[in-house]
């Protein structure tokens, strides 16, 4: 591996467009197909969702993925 | 999984009590010594046949394990609580069966150095001593392909006071198997927790 890899970190915004729309992560998770935990650890930033869950996120919220995922940069 | 495995999957779970009442029932009494006319004679026959029938049915259903890929999901999925709901949990269970994986092979080679190594701690007569030394150590390595072939404790002939003799793992090949079974349950539910926290 190298030494030079760029960890990217993912900051999710993912509690506050549930918040805008009054919705429990509960809710949410039923929206998108997913369980309760999966929701809770995207918001938390314990887990980083795949290509297809972001898309399906960002349909469901009616934005980019950008305006719901951005990335922090950070040296390992 | 397919209609027929459902059932027999079905037959076989109620089965288990139903062997054990018959179990209780058959040995109720003295059968052997009994009229063979008699109800005991009946149902001891009829227990025999019902154990062979459930025994035949709980091998075809190890083998199907082996050969089904859904039966394998559907039955072995919910007895080692594997639960792949969304990808993240696709995920865990995919990093804890290799750590389970990983750590079933570290235990395995553990077992099988266990199984193969042998050591003797002795004392042997003071006329049979070696340079003025009765105390012994003796060291082996040894390998069968079958269990028929009897375990040789090195230098057995020589009449002597073991102090500690290990040749080869002292569970049974069942007991191991079965130690076996539920350490990777454990492990990998153990592994799944941690990686959720």
């Amino acid at each position: 591996m190298s030494r030079c890899a760029m960890q990217l970190k993912i900051v999710s915004r993912l509690h506050i467009l549930r918040a805008e729309k009054r919705m429990t992560q509960e809710q949410l998770a039923r929206e998108i197909g997913v369980t309760r935990a999966t929701v809770a650890a995207i918001e938390r930033g314990d887990y980083n969702p795949s290509l297809e869950l972001a898309f399906r996120l960002a349909r469901f919220f009616g934005r980019n993925i950008e305006a719901i995922f951005s990335v922090e940069e950070g040296e390992r | 999984m397919k209609r027929y495995d459902s059932v027999l999957l079905r037959v076989f779970l109620w089965g288990i009590p139903a062997i054990a009442i018959l179990a209780f029932l058959a040995g109720y009494g003295d059968w052997k010594s009994a009229d063979p006319a008699g109800w005991q004679h009946l149902l001891n026959k009829g227990f025999g046949i019902i154990l062979a029938l459930w025994m035949g049915l709980a091998l075809f259903l190890s083998l199907r394990l082996i050969l089904s890929e859904p039966l394998r999901d559907a039955v072995l999925a919910r007895l080692t609580f594997i639960r792949e709901r969304d990808e993240r949990e696709a995920i865990l269970t995919g990093r804890a069966t290799k750590a389970t994986f990983l750590m079933s092979l570290a235990v395995l080679i553990l077992l099988f150095g266990l199984s193969v190594i042998q050591v003797s701690v002795y004392r042997v007569p003071p006329d049979r001593a070696i340079h003025g030394k009765t105390g012994m150590v003796t060291l082996g390595v040894g390998f069968n392909l079958f269990d028929q072939a009897e375990r040789k404790i090195p230098g057995a002939v020589v009449p002597r006071r073991d102090i500690f003799s290990y040749a080869g793992f002292p569970f049974s090949s069942s007991a191991l198997i079965l130690i076996l079974i539920v350490g990777q349950i454990l492990f990998y539910n153990i592994s799944v927790r941690r990686l959720i926290r």
